[in-house]
């Protein structure tokens, strides 16, 4: 039997908004299909995890308080982290943990709280507390974006290099099927924080206001990392990216290419084609 | 003298709107409050309270709280003004106020009972005196529409710096029990709390808030959780939970819905033990004002979607409102703890007063027992349906609706007992569509 492990990062201090939802997601998506999910948490006071042996780490957005407290204990694994990130782990971010991936959060008071530096965007605070970017959001994502290139070092590209026929019959498929990896993405955002410097976004915003107050582009996005500000939870209204993200660690996990089976998801499209109406008519 | 002729005016307004309204079968709300505060926003100051003022405050549990006082001094004879249609915000307290006034601005009852919106209690008693403030839970609520709870929490702290009147906290909430060090030199706090009861667990089943000691941020230990965090806490550091008890409800038996305080033993219509916590305030405020709260006990109804238990048809149907996840979460529980079979209606909306953001279904603790069909409706149906089927329940089992009629016909299309959980604006549109069904007894 198959299966995938999954680190969940202070799950008692980043759980405000029904992120834990994506897990939840993912396990019911992979059980499906017959393939475990190994949940492991990790929090203050526990012993030092081993990013680089997990096939995904998640973390959600937590309270300011919370965060502040948090993010102290997180930077004594920058390194680590950094390792797993190059090795291919899959990271799947959301809100709070997006921003403590970049360079630094910098509050309200012009207090700077230093981030773990993997990437190179960074946040700065609305500074009246009152304006949020709050509202239900719709980006347009393109999974396909780094199906061509082989940058990761133990990604599932490098895998295809190995096996030329297995490699051509991809890329064919690529091309009769690049819509197949559009998608768009439902979710709801909350966030007071700017975030600047995005050099690969998540996806271009379609409703909704994304890194910053109006803005066109949202999140953070390489092949083995999702860093966005959707809460709904992400996955709950977007299948494809559930599935895009097994792929990913079913594929560098088994270094083989893996068709994963097509699920009944007659209530996901029917929410989706109900909520893309009301809110992409609502902008008009 | 500005003031005075408001009210006079307001009183006049409220004349002509209630023959308005009893023509149109329509209820006023609290459009008198926001008429006559753009007139005078300082109004409140120039009613004249003479009798003590009790108010409620919490997440969950304000309506009932408050309406079971009303009844509890009513039962004592006693004259009582209340917003006991739950209109909580300033403007609503002002519409009760000018509704029940003098024309000279007078206020002639015994009591005064007010439920009030976390975010208001500042704010509304600023302009009246305040002698009791009851405060009972704080939970994660809306946070696209209020914020984080923390940020609730210390408003009212603020405010309890400089207030000496009585204080009745729930001690078994660590968010709540932490207000009654707000002001040090106020030696009218008094908490309550509810002794361990048949399904509380040794670990946090359900979504909670209180994980830290508010003094010094050290991990709380928990003896047992009734419901989310509300349990037995302790801070290890600094001891932070072991209060003087006023009131402690023991022998808490939810079959025979009875439970005990100070010997006395209460039996009641409550089947669940959020409410008992609710009526552990009731009697802390009749002992305060040296009253009798059991016989009003005996005889409170819940009613208008609050644990509200009727019969439809034939069939029993119980109707409980769940704005977030705490109130979910102990609906669902006083279902589990129900060995019948029975079928659930959720019904989620998204409109601006339940908050846009509907990401709190995930703190919903889903496992439900004896449960053979589920209905969800409202305008997030399919949005609570993919939140059902993640948790693992038949996907078969099943029915979304986004029309509410279809939803709660289909609902009855069989003869089981059946639970209905709606959030805030989906609560009185189903209780509308489900008494429309049929025979309804209360």
């Amino acid at each position: 039997m198959k299966e995938l492990k999954l680190l969940y990062l202070y799950p008692d201090m980043l759980e405000l908004y029904g992120d834990y939802g994506n897990i939840q997601v993912l396990k019911y998506r992979l059980e499906k299909r017959g393939i475990n999910l190994i949940i492991d948490k990790y929090s203050i006071g526990d012993d030092a995890p081993d990013f680089a042996s997990y096939d995904i780490v998640f973390a959600g957005g937590g309270a300011d308080n919370e965060q502040s407290i948090l993010s102290k204990d997180l930077i004594k694994y920058k390194d680590s982290i950094k390792d797993a990130v190059e090795k291919g782990v899959f990271f799947l971010l959301i809100c709070g943990a997006y921003q403590l991936f970049g360079k630094y959060y910098k509050g309200v008071e012009g207090n700077i709280i230093p981030g773990l530096e993997v990437f190179n965007y960074y946040t700065v605070a609305e500074p009246d507390r009152k304006k949020r970017c709050i509202g239900n959001i719709v980006l347009s994502v393109d999974l396909n974006k780094f199906k061509n290139r082989s940058q990761t070092n133990n990604g599932v590209n490098k895998s295809f290099e190995n096996n030329n026929e297995e490699n051509s019959n991809l890329e064919k498929s690529i091309k009769a099927e690049t819509n197949k990896f559009e998608t768009e993405v439902i979710g709801f955002e909350n966030h007071g924080g700017q975030t600047f410097d995005i050099e690969s976004p998540f996806g271009k915003v379609l409703y909704g206001n994304g890194n910053k107050f109006g803005d066109t582009e949202e999140g953070y996005f390489k092949q083995n990392v999702i860093a966005t500000y959707l809460h709904g939870p992400l996955l709950a209204k977007n299948p494809k990216i559930s599935d895009y993200i097994i792929s990913y660690c079913l594929e560098r996990k088994y270094n083989e290419k893996i068709e994963i089976e097509k699920l009944d998801d007659s209530f996901e499209e029917k929410c989706r084609e109900q909520l893309l109406e009301k809110f992409l008519k609502e902008k008009m | 003298m500005y003031n005075l002729l408001v009210i006079l005016f307001a009183k006049v307004l409220n004349f002509f709107a209630n023959i308005l309204c009893k023509i149109l079968h329509k209820n006023n709300g609290n459009l008198l409050g926001k008429i006559v505060k753009k007139l005078s926003p300082d109004i409140l100051k120039s009613i004249k309270i003479d009798c003590p003022v009790i108010a409620v405050t919490a997440t969950n549990g304000k309506t009932t709280t408050n309406n079971a006082i009303r009844y509890m001094l009513e039962q004592n004879g006693k004259k009582v003004v209340s917003n006991s249609e739950g209109n909580n915000m300033e403007t609503g307290i002002i519409t009760t106020l000018i509704k029940a006034c003098t024309l000279t601005g007078k206020i002639k009852a015994d009591f005064v009972t007010f439920e009030v919106d976390e975010s208001y209690v500042p704010v509304v008693f600023k302009k009246i005196p305040l002698s009791t403030l009851v405060v009972l839970d704080f939970f994660r609520d809306q946070l696209d529409r209020n914020g984080e709870v923390e940020s609730l929490i210390l408003k009212i702290n603020e405010f309890l710096k400089t207030y000496d009147g009585n204080l009745v906290l729930n001690n078994d909430d660590p968010n709540v029990a932490r207000l009654g060090r707000a002001n040090e030199n106020n030696k009218n706090v008094y908490y309550f709390s509810v002794d361990k009861y048949k399904y509380a667990t040794e670990k946090e089943v359900e979504a909670g808030e209180g994980k830290f000691c508010p003094f010094d941020k050290t991990r709380l230990e928990y003896e047992y959780y009734q419901y989310s965090h509300i349990g037995k806490f302790k801070c290890p550091k600094c001891g932070y939970g072991e209060e003087n008890l006023f009131a402690e409800i023991k022998d808490v038996d939810l079959e025979q819905r009875t439970f005990k305080e100070n010997g006395i033993t209460y039996k009641t219509l409550a089947n669940n033990i959020y409410t008992v916590y609710n009526y552990a305030a009731v009697i802390s405020v009749a002992k305060l004002y040296k009253l009798d709260a059991k016989e009003a006990l005996k005889t409170f109804k819940l009613d208008n979607g609050r644990a509200e238990n009727i019969e439809v048809n034939g069939c029993e149907t119980i109707i409980n409102l769940a704005k977030n996840p705490t109130g979910a979460n102990v609906s669902l529980r006083t279902l589990n703890e129900d060995p019948e079979e029975k079928e659930l209606l959720f019904v989620l909306n998204d409109k601006a007063a339940d908050g846009h953001d509907v990401s709190w279904i995930w703190d919903i603790n889903f496992e439900v027992k004896n449960v053979t069909r589920i209905v969800t409706a409202g305008t997030r149906a399919y949005d609570m349906a993919i939140r059902i089927k993640t948790s693992g329940f038949d996907a078969d089992k099943i029915e979304p609706y986004l029309d509410l009629k279809e939803a709660v016909q289909a609902l009855y299309r069989t003869k089981t007992k059946k639970y209905v959980i709606a959030n805030y604006t989906a609560l009185q549109p189903t209780r509308k569509e489900i008494f429309q069904l049929g025979t309804v007894l209360k």
